[in-house]
């Protein structure tokens, strides 16, 4: 069995965000980036399956230079080989026009069976890489995993996902993609000989020759600025204006509440 | 004449309130372009809900109704979805950012070379006649304008009250497509378990109630309950609460929790971290209950009681009743 995970790197949730000089995106000269957190159960989930069953993890990132140590994280984790899809013309891609570049890339690799993705990028909230790549893949899908069931002898899986008020259970042929949600298993720290050895895993590097050629289809126009449907034109960084009325309610609890509660209800009107 | 379409959204055999909201959206896009709005239903039976469709300002109602779709298959929804866009080519398809239309709206985008773009807090039509969006960036840590390219379709989906649905009068010609769904041999509903639920779900919830550590327990989270059910509000919890154990992980608002936007957000027992207030920081009142005075929640509230929240949380509970 053959399990890819498509993993992406993003500013740390600590950071500092502060728009760049051209107000579209962020300043990135301090800031600290990780591995995107949903991806960690992403990449867990499929060692996991490795270990039950011995199946090759194959790890794949769209991203600059920088990125592969995303990558390189999760190869610590237990990932076997990765895939590196860098270049300036894969910078400021929508998720359509990745979509279309991961979904291309790995149809190109064939004799995928499982495919596993966070459920979304903290970074953007998008939330819809990986369905646009199993679109474009032409495979099924399963969404919010809180519980993956492989069953390689009869090629299927058996996926139970969150849904809106409850649960459902879904059984998808390979080859699927699956996106995970938190909680599904605990995510391994890499440990140091896991980080040593990652750096030596086999790692193939993709520029846009590489996947341009007839083999994958993807032309020119479908990459970059270009390919994409939607961009983002500006971003503000708002400031919290909340009127901040707190009052003393340590010695006089009741007293407090009573004036919270007729503020709530006199002056919000919320109540 | 070019139409803006809305998803309906139905539970059980009602249309849920989201879907005003997305046709509140579209009015608001209908003032600068002149486009019809049109409500469009994709599912098993429709049943007769033209009437309130009409009444929140729907001029059209495409009705996509087969048996295939009784079961959510995002794949089959997708193609019912896409033949009718390619056939009717909408200008805008306006949606609620719902867990289905998230599931299954990718795809469609995919196949109709649309853009789309989630989670939008607000809509507008640009300069160059296309639709521009406002949605949080960065976990809530700014907010970005993210327009379109001039390629139609252009989908969105709209955060649960971020539009207050508009009321009006009307009744929209109803127009019934039918389409071919192929057999899916590759995706099985094997069962769908609703848990009833006790409280409104918190992604839909006009108010919230939400404990965190300082809760000490979970069995304390009673009198979170208790101050919840004398408003009408959902629970929910910080991810130190949920990480402790002491409620389920779909009580978690923040980054990595569910994202929130009611109307009444109360923060009980929790500091105000940056990824807690990324899943609620868009509520419109805020009110914090901390024992330390310098708990970073104080600075980002409307109102607050500094004590223990023991003491507080049971007594503010007894006060709203009185008030009645
Ligand atoms: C990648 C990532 C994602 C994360 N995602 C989320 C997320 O989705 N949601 C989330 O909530 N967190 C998230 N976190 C965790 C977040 O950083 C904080 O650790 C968490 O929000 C803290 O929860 P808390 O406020 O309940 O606990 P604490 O920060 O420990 O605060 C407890 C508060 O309770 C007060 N208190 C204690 N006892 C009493 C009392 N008797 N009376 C009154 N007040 C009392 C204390 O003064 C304190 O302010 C994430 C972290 C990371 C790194
Ligand atoms: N550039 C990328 N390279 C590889 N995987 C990605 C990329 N962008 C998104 N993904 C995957 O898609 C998931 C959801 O991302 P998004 O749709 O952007 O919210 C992430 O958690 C990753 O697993």
């Amino acid at each position: 069995m053959k399990i890819l995970v498509i993993v992406r790197q993003t500013p740390d949730t600590e950071a500092k965000i502060q728009a760049n000089s051209d107000g579209n995106g962020i300043k990135t000269d301090d800031i600290k980036w990780i591995l995107n957190p949903f991806d960690e159960y992403a990449v867990e989930e499929a060692v996991q399956i490795k270990e039950k069953t011995g199946a090759e993890v194959v790890i794949l990132t769209v991203g600059a230079d920088r990125s592969v140590d995303a990558l390189r994280q999760a190869l610590a984790m237990g990932g076997d080989s990765g895939v590196h899809i860098k270049d300036e013309s894969f910078a400021d891609m929508d998720p359509y026009a990745l979509g279309k570049v991961i979904g291309s890339k790995i149809k190109a690799l064939g004799d995928i069976d499982l495919i596993f993705a966070g459920k979304k990028w903290i970074d953007e909230e998008s939330s819809q890489v990986p369905i646009q790549v199993a679109e474009e893949i032409g495979i099924p899908q399963a969404t919010l995993a809180s519980k993956v069931e492989v069953d390689d002898a009869s090629k299927t899986v058996k996926v139970t996902s969150v849904i809106e008020g409850g649960e459902e259970v879904r059984e998808l042929k390979f080859p699927a993609l699956i996106t995970v949600e938190q909680g599904i298993n605990e995510p391994r720290y890499a440990s140091l000989p896991g980080i040593m050895k990652a750096k030596k895993k086999p790692c193939e590097e993709v520029g846009p020759d590489g996947i341009n050629g007839d083999e994958i289809g993807i032309s020119g126009e479908a990459l970059g600025a270009a390919g994409s449907r939607i961009s983002v034109n500006s971003i503000e960084i708002p400031t919290i204006s909340r009127s901040l009325k707190v009052l003393d309610g340590r010695a006089e609890a009741v007293q407090a509440s009573a004036d919270l509660a007729k503020l709530l209800r006199e002056e919000a009107k919320i109540i | 004449m070019s139409e803006i379409w809305v998803l309906v959204d139905k539970a059980q055999d009602v249309v849920r309130n989201v879907t005003y909201e997305g046709l509140a959206a579209a009015l608001k896009l209908k003032e600068k372009n002149g486009a019809t709005v049109c409500a469009i239903y994709v599912g098993d039976n429709a049943g007769a809900i033209e009437a309130d469709l009409g009444k929140y300002g729907a001029e059209k109602f495409y009705k996509v109704e087969n048996p295939a779709l009784s079961d959510f298959n995002p794949s089959l929804y997708a193609t019912a979805l896409s033949e009718v866009i390619k056939k009717h080519n909408p200008d805008i398809v306006i949606g609620g950012n719902t867990l289905k239309n998230q599931d299954y709206l990718p795809r469609v985008a995919s196949r109709t070379s649309a853009g789309l773009s989630l989670d939008s807090i607000d809509v507008d039509i640009n300069s160059s006649s296309a639709l521009e969006i406002k949605k949080y960036k960065y976990s809530g840590k700014s907010i970005a304008t993210i327009a379109f390219h001039d390629v139609k379709p252009m989908i969105a989906t709209v955060r649960l009250n971020a539009f207050k649905p508009i009321e009006g009068s009307g009744s929209p010609e109803v127009i019934a497509e039918s389409v071919e769904l192929p057999a899916d041999e590759n995706y099985k509903v094997v069962e769908t378990k609703i848990i009833p639920k006790e409280r409104p779900e918190l992604t839909e919830a006009d108010k919230i109630v939400s404990g965190g550590r300082g809760m000490a327990n979970g069995e304390n989270f009673q009198i979170v309950y208790d101050l919840a059910d004398s408003i009408g509000a959902g629970a929910g919890a910080s991810r130190a609460a949920v990480d402790s154990g002491w409620v389920p992980y779909e009580m978690q608002v923040g980054q990595t929790g569910k994202v929130v936007s009611p109307n009444l957000y109360v923060a009980v027992g929790i500091s105000g971290s940056v990824q807690h207030y990324a899943g609620m920081g868009s509520s419109k009142v805020i009110v914090a209950i901390n024992k330390d005075p310098d708990a970073p929640i104080f600075q980002k509230c409307d109102y607050g009681i500094c004590g223990d929240l023991f003491d507080i949380l049971p007594a503010l509970t007894d006060e709203i009743k009185k008030l009645g």
